[in-house]
């Protein structure tokens, strides 16, 4: 095999797997990581809200729903749950003094509750939806197929869409103010309730969103968002807890570490490789590599 | 109209505010003062909804604020410049300003852009700033910004926590300058102070702060009034 084949057929299709993978780490990871940036609450049930946006997608679909249609709607019936969520599960502890653990715990047992509930609704069995846009495209000799070209295109518009409404607009500012000092975007008009809310919801609203979008190419099955969390953790640790581009850019980087090493090392190294990462970050460079949300 | 009867409140177990009265008609300045520790800023916070009254009445222009939230209250026209100023570090000068817009609501764009573009001409080191972020202001700047912030939203009543904390004396002038201003728009104030020269120079009345209690009320032109004032600060 040529230099050139190696490129082409090797290396080039894994860093698109890479990219494809990283997309949707990055969706599941910012949800993760604005709800962290905003609320201080770690949701150990962001993975399995991932999963009810992919059992939404299955069942729906089932009952005649379009693909295009899912997209928009999935995420929309995801945004009540998750303002009910945080309205019965985080607000009643959030004053109180040990809210971190009891948050960590709480939204752990609605984790462990959701599965069961998939597996009792749906069986514990795998199940893949079709692929929604099937083939390949042919791009400088490099064969790709065109679902993950399309998951890697919607995901950077999802992410710069975000990015722009955090960054660019009166009520991003109001989110970034709520998140930095809360009594003080309140005096200041604020309506920090409602900010909280809408941003969990919000977050919620993204893993459903990469729950439609991932079925295709992960699959669908009671525990899904397990591993996939486990990823998302290392994504935000990383970026740094309540960072939106350390999101996006931790999520990148490590995928392409894993897609990579996986060509010139055993695949079972790719683990201990990127959590060997985010151990390594926790400790020499805890805050992780870029600034929290709201804060300079 | 402001009226503040019979107010307490606590941290925890802490008593700390312990019955205060106060009454205050638009366009006065009312000056708190008292040593360290006393609870004047507590009280400021009580009156903006940081700290749940724990009993008490708190009413402006008829409407009661004691046991709303801190955005209900900003709504309801009060405006609060706490100490350290509170600037959000992460937001530019402009997105700062633009959150104190949101007490007033329903103000077309076009009016707000006005009102920004006013504060701008009034202050030249903000407008110049605009697009920096908060953190990379000068302390004096800070805290123009943390007064002009509350200024763009009109408020009824405005609660200032020592604002010539830490800066020089031409920057006081300039903040005091800024408290008489919003006197003139008619906003009641309630002027939290160390620097009792200062103060006294844009205060109409004055109460004093022990413990949780006000213990002594004067007039600031009153030289009596005054004079018994610096007797009850000094250390
Ligand atoms: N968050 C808090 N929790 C518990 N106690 C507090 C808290 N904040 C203030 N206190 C206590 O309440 C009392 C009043 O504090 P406060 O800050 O209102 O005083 P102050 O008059 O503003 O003082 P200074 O002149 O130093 O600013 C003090 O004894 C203080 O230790
Ligand atoms: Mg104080």
């Amino acid at each position: 095999m040529t230099a050139i084949d190696y490129l082409q057929f090797v290396l080039a299709p894994q860093v698109v797997n890479g990219l494809a993978l990283g997309v949707a780490v990055v969706l599941v990871a910012l949800g993760l990581t604005i709800i962290f940036g905003m609320l201080d609450v770690i949701n150990m049930s962001h993975g399995e809200f991932y999963a009810i946006g992919a059992y939404a997608a299955l069942a729906l679909a089932a009952a005649g729903v379009g693909f295009w249609f899912l997209l928009v709607l999935v995420p929309v019936l995801m945004i009540p749950l998750g303002m009910a969520a945080e309205r019965l599960l985080i607000r009643p502890v959030f004053g109180s003094k040990d809210r971190h653990v009891t948050t960590l715990l709480v939204t752990f047992g609605l984790g462990l509750i959701v599965e069961d509930v998939l597996k009792i609704i749906f069986g514990a069995n795998t199940q893949r939806p079709p692929t929604p846009i099937p083939g390949a495209s042919e791009m400088f000799g490099i064969i790709l197929p065109n679902y993950r070209l399309f998951l890697i295109l919607v995901g950077a518009a999802i992410v710069l869409g975000v990015a722009y409404v955090v960054y660019r607009t009166r009520l991003g500012a109001m989110v970034r103010a709520a998140a930095f000092d809360r009594n003080m975007a309140a005096s200041l008009g604020v309506p920090v309730s409602l900010v909280y809310a809408g941003t969990f919801a919000f977050g919620v609203g993204l893993a459903g969103l990469a729950g439609v979008l991932l079925a295709p190419i992960y699959s669908v099955f009671p525990t899904m968002g397990r591993d996939f969390i486990l990823l998302a953790f290392t994504v935000v640790i990383v970026g740094g807890m309540g960072s939106i581009w350390g999101a996006v850019v931790a999520g990148l980087l490590l995928t392409q570490v894993q897609a990579l090493a996986s060509l010139v090392i055993s695949p079972v190294w790719t683990d201990p490789i990127v959590f060997g990462t985010m151990v390594a970050f926790l400790v020499f460079r805890p805050q992780g590599l870029f600034g929290r949300l709201g804060h300079a | 109209m402001l009226q503040i009867s019979a107010l307490h409140s606590h941290y925890g177990l802490s008593h700390v505010i312990q019955g205060i009265d106060i009454e205050a008609a638009p366009g006065e300045v009312i000056g708190i003062f008292g040593r360290n520790g006393v609870g004047k800023t507590t009280l400021l916070k009580t009156i903006a909804g940081w700290v749940k009254p724990s009993q008490g009445a708190i009413r402006l222009g008829g409407e009661a604020l004691d046991g709303l939230t801190p955005d209900r209250i900003c709504h309801a026209g009060v405006g609060f410049v706490p100490e350290d100023r509170r600037i959000f570090p992460g937001l530019t000068v402009e997105e700062n300003l633009s959150l104190g817009l949101l007490q007033v609501k329903g103000r077309s764009s076009r009016d707000e852009k006005r009102v920004v573009e006013g504060i701008y001409d009034r202050f030249h080191r903000l407008g110049e700033r605009r697009h920096q972020l908060g953190t990379t202001l000068s302390g004096g700047e800070q805290q123009m910004l943390a007064m002009a912030r509350v200024m763009v939203g009109k408020p009824r009543l405005v609660l200032i926590d020592e604002p010539s904390e830490g800066l020089a004396p031409m920057i006081v002038a300039e903040i005091f300058a800024i408290v008489r201003e919003l006197r003139e728009q008619g906003a009641i104030i309630l002027l939290v102070e160390q620097n009792i020269h200062e103060a006294l120079s844009v205060a109409d009345r004055f109460h004093v702060v022990e413990r949780g209690q006000i213990v002594f009320s004067g007039e600031a032109e009153n030289a009596g009034d005054r004079e018994r004032l610096l007797k009850l600060i000094a250390v």
